[in-house]
């Protein structure tokens, strides 16, 4: 029996983000779109997707006069970033089932 | 990126490919181990030459290692404003503490072998006066011993936690070093004091700086 992929996390861009910060303490908002090769405009819609689910935490606040965005994901997000790797191996080690 | 949806292949790929590139972020210029690795080789060689030469400065030559707070402030604020990748790794932070603990605990053991030379004087004068010979006991030879065993510790966990083989090596030899000084002279014991120091932290900086140079040519080139 499978488990079904959370659909928050099973879209390109919000897995991304979460498998860059599962890996980090924080990261500016300019890391995350550096590596993700996204649009501000998109990467922030996807941010606010995973902030209302409770996944990551955004803290907004200014360094030199310019704003300053650090995303920190939450244990939420850890767990919900865990399940959803133990599910899709369960899809790669049994493909037929 | 868009926000498409991907077969499971794709996500694990994603997944792995992200993590790797998060766990490349950060590399550590090395200057702070350079600067460090030629200031305690610096002192212990003076040092060493104090004791072979019979001269003495007239200040202790280890104070250096006071004013060397200096250059390592300045490093740690420019390469805090020079970071242009923000990001804040489980790494970084880890041996930023450890760094930071093995700093107090030097400085505490500068002031516990104060303390214990302060309450040796009288004892070793005692003995002198009533034996008219010297304490065969002496505290100082054994001082460098306790230094190269503070030395080796994280040196030895930045290399484990960073897969830098050439601290990991570093730190053991420190400790290979400390058990040495127990059963040489202070002449030696200085040399081995600035060589610990060299292979510890001045050669591994070196390594790390041009690591750093090549992920930064590596970043511009990908910009």
């Amino acid at each position: 029996m499978f488990k079904d992929l959370d659909p928050i996390l099973h879209a390109q861009l919000r897995l991304a983000v979460m498998s860059l910060l599962i890996g980090v303490k924080e990261a500016e908002f300019t890391f995350l779109k550096e590596k993700s090769k996204a649009s501000a405009g998109n990467l922030s819609i996807q941010l606010n997707k995973l902030k209302e689910a409770g996944y990551i935490e955004i803290n907004k606040q200014f360094r030199n006069n310019y704003p300053l965005t650090l995303c920190k994901i939450t244990r939420k997000g850890v767990e919900a970033f865990e399940a959803y790797v133990l599910a899709l191996q369960s899809y790669t080690q049994n493909p037929e089932s | 990126m868009h926000d498409k949806e991907l077969s499971h292949e794709e996500s694990l790929k994603l997944i792995s490919s992200m993590i790797g590139q998060a766990k490349d972020a950060y590399h550590d210029t090395g200057r702070g181990a350079m600067l460090w690795g030629i200031v305690i080789a610096i002192c212990s060689i003076v040092k060493f030459t104090e004791i072979h030469f019979n001269y003495r400065l007239p200040f202790d030559i280890f104070l250096l290692t006071i004013v060397a707070i200096i250059p390592q402030i300045i490093i740690s604020a420019k390469e805090q404003r020079n970071r242009n990748r923000s990001v804040k790794t489980y790494d970084e932070v880890f041996l930023k503490y450890i760094w930071i603990g093995f700093g107090i605990a030097i400085f505490l053991l500068i002031f516990i072998n104060n303390a214990v030379f302060q309450s040796w004087q009288p004892v070793a004068k005692e003995y002198r006066e009533l034996t008219g010979n010297a304490p065969v006991f002496q505290f100082s030879e054994f001082v460098p011993a306790y230094f190269l065993l503070l030395y080796g510790l994280p040196t030895f966990i930045t290399g484990t936690a960073c897969h830098f083989k050439p601290m990991l090596w570093g730190g053991i030899f420190c400790w290979v070093c400390c058990l040495i000084t127990l059963y040489s002279n202070t002449e030696t014991d200085m040399l081995l004091t600035a060589l610990s120091a060299l292979v510890a932290w001045f050669f591994p900086g070196l390594l790390m700086k041009r690591e750093y140079q090549k992920s930064k040519r590596k970043e511009s080139a990908d910009v």
